[in-house]
């Protein structure tokens, strides 16, 4: 883990309580409600481990020289989509698993990062709308 | 000659399709690999902001891989779960 270790934690600890929250409104408000909450389980614990790898990857780019840490970035991106794809067809092909609720599951982790680290920020509206020349 | 049904159409259209939507999933891949080899560069320039080049890059390339599982996910439900099949 390293110097990302204190972010991951946080962002990961959001994302399993959000998991909970989401499995918790299934159960209520959903027909088969396990489905659902096998693809959140699913989806979820994925894009945690393919964040996981995500920080490990960068960790270690930083370290290489510049043409390697390209060509190394992207086949490890690589490695994560082809986990994500056949993550995903069993979900479209196995009838226990709800393929939305792994996709939620998967880009949730995504939407995470987006909220706590720029939607947080009151600057951030602000500057959407600020002149370039006001700066 | 034998007619095109319905069917075998829209299945051929749904495997182009997905081969369109499987182009986005490369463009992350490429970013993520550029910004990687620039925070190397970064990082060699200045040693002591390599947690912070990390992190912001971190966060950025999680961000960015969003489109491909989006395209990912077009492809593979023309694929395997067609929704325009039911609709003949």
């Amino acid at each position: 883990m390293g110097e990302t270790v204190e972010i991951q934690v946080k962002i990961i600890k959001i994302h399993l309580v959000l998991l909970l929250l989401l499995c918790v409104i299934a159960l209520v408000f959903f027909n088969r409600p396990m489905t659902w909450i096998y693809g959140y389980v699913f989806g979820g614990l994925i894009g945690v481990l393919n964040f996981v790898q995500l920080a490990k990857t960068m960790e270690k780019a930083v370290t290489l020289p510049m043409a390697k840490a390209q060509g190394y970035a992207a086949s490890r991106y690589f490695i994560r989509y082809t986990i994500t794809g056949v993550v995903l067809i069993v979900s479209l092909k196995a009838d226990y698993i709800h393929a939305l609720a792994t996709v939620i599951g998967l880009v949730l982790i995504k939407f995470i990062i987006l909220v706590t680290h720029l939607f947080d920020d009151k600057e951030y509206y602000k500057r959407i709308f600020k002149r370039k020349e006001e700066n | 000659m034998e007619q095109i049904t319905g069917r075998a159409l829209i299945l051929a259209a749904s495997a182009i399709g997905a081969g369109l939507a499987m182009i986005a999933g490369i463009g992350p891949g490429i970013g993520q690999g550029f910004a990687a080899g620039k925070g190397a560069e970064g990082v060699g320039r200045q040693p002591e902001a390599q947690a912070d080049i990390i992190r912001t890059m971190l966060l950025g390339a999680a961000v960015a891989e969003t489109t491909g599982i989006y395209a990912l996910v077009i492809a593979l439900v023309l694929l395997f779960a067609n929704p325009l099949i039911n609709l003949l």
